[in-house]
């Protein structure tokens, strides 16, 4: 913990102002469509940081994660509409229910080379989305196929996650976001996550270091599963209306994965970096443009991909940090702040 | 029993055009050893391309090959010359060159897109010649674009497979992908080799366009279940193997349309989803692949 | 009871022995040599003992128990840590990472990993390049971070790969000190080397091995003088070294 708050004094200034005015935002921003674009800038930018554990920590690349996000969100849906059961612990079991399925697919594919294991997690994330379209019920769990869910409106009210205005489900996502980048943190700073840095990097180097390198790989993906379920969950509470191709589709896997790598994969800012800038970029362009020239915010999209991914293969937060650290952090650090600057900046 | 023969012999058909769109793959996966995303796209260009050749001049549908096949050639080569090489070389001394596999999904959306924004969503259908003509044979039908498609991507298959093995361009192309360092240091210039390669895998994917177009709905999204077929063809024939293509093309088309005897299509989906699975966790080099280690 | 024993171990290659029934034994404490010419199957046996390999026949016994067949990781948990010829350093990472990584191998707790591996960092001299990264450090320093990597495992047996290969003699003669002083500090080591002044100057005892087979073993004087190790070397050059 103290490493956290070891930085520089410009650097906890800017975060604590930064805290504030997220947390006051509501309070400024009135319309509500507006808010539910910073509520969705929040919520990508959350899947992205769950996709991280394992395409950023785990060194590989994921691109089915929608799967995970329609696993929390079927899950806690049906308990709530066959049980009444509140969505906290829909929630709750969806998440577990995804590290189940999470755990079970990666056991074999996680050993498999980069390119392979991307195209089974495609396989595995459509094959999903496929099962779900045809089944209109398990057991006594109705699932409607093709066709979707759609969660009744109740009551304004915590427990059933459901509420009249913005602000709730805004402050809800913050806070998991803020809890998810904390976890990152520290699992970057502990056994595990050296751990899979080295596998990621150098697999046999770390395998002759004691390191069970797919194991590792394995809890990765077991913890980025279950968390991104929890968003699922959200997401659904948030939208009242799912269907198949609209969670567990090969397009918001997509999404989730591209924002995370044009951010910055395997690092903490990366992911938020990414939602910050493409989520807007894709709502706006939807909102404004989308009816008359459909498919045009994919294509800026696919253009933004194609030039970061040329010039800034690892992402944007590379020079994003590096013009933060030259023209504010330095104007604002006393000179012998300054020297320790780069270690600081290394260990990140 | 009959309609399963009749079954078999049209998985047998549309799967010999599965083969030849992944031997285009295979041919780009396995001299870069990169996953072409953009693959499907690239078909669902050259469709288009079919498409309105034959609608403006309306002529034979095959007459567009000489056009649609160098046009396709060259669309790959300046494609990979331009916008993937330059990551490709930057990231030559990683060990898993991700980066490119990203710019080619990039590449995928941006195309599917424009053609979207372009030519509109609907399905269109070239009314050719041949377009809906039946070919009977011992009380079994067939469409006779599907017949001529089969033999034309297997005279080109054949083609390639001698091309690749006696001419000498083909054994610098074979070279490169069984070791880039040596090939590299016997003459073969690396980039000339991947811009034929990516040219050479876009033409097939011409081939295949023009072959398809007189019988396939074209749409912007036509590009998605090929480009699929093709990498479940490819692992399942054997990274870099074009017999393993063409023979994975066909088990892959027999097992579609003999599945749909039994099932919805879309739980045949899930049935090349499985297989696709099981091929790269149990034999992950394929049929005929090379060694690779994974 | 001898730390490592290596008992008719074979390894075949569908068609090609590479290994045929080698056997050695070191003791606890040692610095024991394998030598022979290049392709002789040194690298081969190294890879068996420690787990990158499984022997096609033969065992190894590490401290009593059976390690034969036995993965990396398994082999590193029991007290076996190797480095590698062609080093693997996690490029992107710090030298003082790169060391704690070995050092988890010991403890789960940040502090006291970091704590090991500086402790490390300064027995070789390496503590002053904590904070660089990896990727910019020369070859020699290299070697070094390696041989810092494996040493944070706290290791009962080091084994060496080629750790000589491509240094300079001038980097071959500081490397030697450097070895002697991991031994002196309790860790028995076998060492794989082409490079004859490395191995005369270290090994307490040596075993030469050509096509596969053990053909000497003995104290580097009478091994040296063997006509066997002679014949096979022909052509290969011994350079004699200064003290």
């Amino acid at each position: 913990m103290h490493k956290l708050l070891n930085q520089k004094p410009v650097v906890l200034v800017m975060t604590a102002l930064l805290l504030l005015g997220l947390f006051l935002l509501p309070i400024l921003v009135t319309s509500p469509t507006l808010m539910q674009i910073f509520i969705l800038v929040i919520l990508y930018a959350y899947f992205t940081s769950t996709w991280n554990f394992v395409g950023g920590f785990a060194g590989v690349l994921p691109l089915g994660h929608s799967a995970f996000v329609g696993i929390g969100a079927y899950t806690s849906t049906v308990l709530l509409q066959t049980y009444g059961l509140s969505p906290w612990f829909g929630m709750l079991a969806g998440g577990l229910l995804a590290a189940l399925v999470g755990v079970i697919i990666g056991l074999p594919t996680l050993k498999l080379r980069g390119a392979y294991f991307a195209l089974a997690t495609i396989a595995v994330g459509e094959g999903i989305r496929v099962l779900v379209e045809n089944v209109k019920e398990i057991g006594p769990f109705k699932i409607n196929g093709p066709s979707g869910i759609s969660i009744g409106l109740s009551e304004n009210s915590f427990t059933a996650l459901q509420f009249d205005t913005k602000a709730p489900y805004y402050y809800i996502i913050l806070i998991m976001l803020i809890l998810v980048l904390l976890l990152t943190y520290f699992m970057m700073n502990s056994k595990i996550g050296y751990y899979l840095a080295a596998g990621g990097e150098e697999p046999e180097a770390a395998e002759a270091l004691g390191i069970k390198v797919s194991r590792y790989k394995v809890i990765a993906m077991a913890i980025s599963c279950f968390l991104t379920a929890l968003g699922g969950t959200f997401y659904a509470q948030l939208i009242l209306y799912f269907y198949p191709k609209s969670i567990l589709g090969l397009d918001m896997s997509y999404e989730i994965a591209f924002i995370a790598l044009i951010g910055g994969r395997g690092t903490i800012l990366g992911p938020i970096l990414g939602a910050l800038l493409l989520r807007p970029v894709s709502e706006l362009t939807r909102i404004y443009i989308g009816d008359m020239l459909p498919g045009l915010h994919l294509v800026i999209f696919g253009l933004i991909l194609i030039i970061v991914m040329r010039y800034y293969p690892k992402g944007l937060v590379e020079p994003v940090t590096h013009i933060l650290n030259k023209y504010v952090i330095r104007r604002f650090s006393k000179t012998d702040d300054l020297k320790t600057n780069s270690a600081a900046d290394k260990a990140d | 029993m009959l309609g399963i023969i009749e079954a078999l012999i049209n998985g047998l058909l549309m799967g010999s055009i599965y083969g030849l769109t992944a031997v285009g793959l295979t041919l780009i996966f396995g001299v870069m050893k990169v996953i072409n995303f953009a693959h499907g796209s690239i078909l669902m260009v050259g469709m288009f391309a079919a498409y309105w050749f034959v609608i403006l001049t309306g002529w034979n549908p095959y007459l567009a090959i000489p056009v649609v096949v160098p046009f396709l050639y060259l669309f790959g080569y300046y494609m990979q010359s331009f916008i993937i090489k330059p990551i490709f070389e930057a990231e030559k001394d990683v060990r898993e060159p991700i980066t490119v596999i990203i710019v080619t999904t990039g590449i995928w959306y941006v195309l599917d897109n424009l053609a979207l924004m372009i030519f509109g969503a609907e399905f269109r259908v070239a009314k050719t010649s041949v377009t809906g003509q039946i070919f009977e044979f011992y009380e079994m039908y067939f469409l006779v674009p599907k017949v001529i498609g089969a033999g034309i991507t297997i005279v080109c298959a054949i083609y390639l497979y001698w091309f690749l093995k006696h001419s000498k361009t083909g054994k610098a192309i074979r070279a490169t992908s069984l070791d880039r360092e040596a090939a590299s240091l016997m003459g073969v210039k690396q980039s000339k080799i991947y811009n034929i390669a990516f040219g050479l895998g876009s033409a097939c994917c011409g081939m295949a366009a023009c072959v398809l177009v007189p019988f396939y709905y074209v749409y912007p999204t036509v590009g998605v279940p090929f480009d699929i077929k093709a990498f479940i063809i490819v692992v399942l024939g054997g990274l870099g193997s074009i017999p393993g293509a063409i023979l994975g093309g066909i088990i892959i088309g027999i097992i579609e349309n003999v599945g749909a005897q039994f099932m919805a299509a879309t739980w045949t989906e899930l049935l090349l989803y499985g297989v696709f699975l099981f091929v790269l966790l149990v034999k992950p080099s394929g049929l005929f692949g090379l060694k690779q280690d994974f | 009871m001898p730390l490592l024993e290596v008992t008719n171990v074979t390894k075949k290659f569908s068609g090609l022995v590479a290994v045929n029934q080698v056997s050695m034994t070191v003791e606890s404490g040692q610095i024991v040599g394998v030598i022979g010419p290049n392709g002789a199957g040194k690298t081969t046996l190294f890879n068996c003992i420690a787990g990158a390999l499984p022997p096609t026949s033969g065992s190894i016994m590490f401290n009593g128990r059976e390690v034969a067949g036995k993965k990396p990781y398994e082999i590193c948990k029991l007290g076996i840590t190797r480095t590698f010829q062609a080093v693997k350093p996690f490029g992107s990472k710090t030298v003082l990472y790169n060391t704690m990584v070995g050092a988890f191998a010991q403890t789960k707790h940040l502090h006291e990993a970091e704590h090991n591996a500086l402790e490390v960092l300064k027995f070789l001299h390496l503590d002053h390049k904590k904070d660089i990264v990896s990727k910019s450090l020369t070859l020699p320093e290299r070697k070094k971070l390696e041989l810092a990597r494996a040493l944070a495992t706290k290791p009962k047996l080091l084994l060496l790969d080629e750790v000589m290969a491509g240094l300079r003699p001038s980097e071959v003669t500081d490397m030697l000190p450097i070895i002697r002083k991991i031994n002196e500090a309790g860790v028995t080591i076998v060492i794989v080397e082409h490079i004859m002044q490395a191995i005369m100057n270290l090994s307490e005892k040596i075993y030469v091995v050509n096509f596969g087979k053990k053909i000497a073993e003995g104290v580097p004087h009478d091994v040296v003088a063997n006509e066997e190790v002679i014949k096979a070397y022909l052509g290969d050059e011994y350079v004699a070294t200064q003290h």
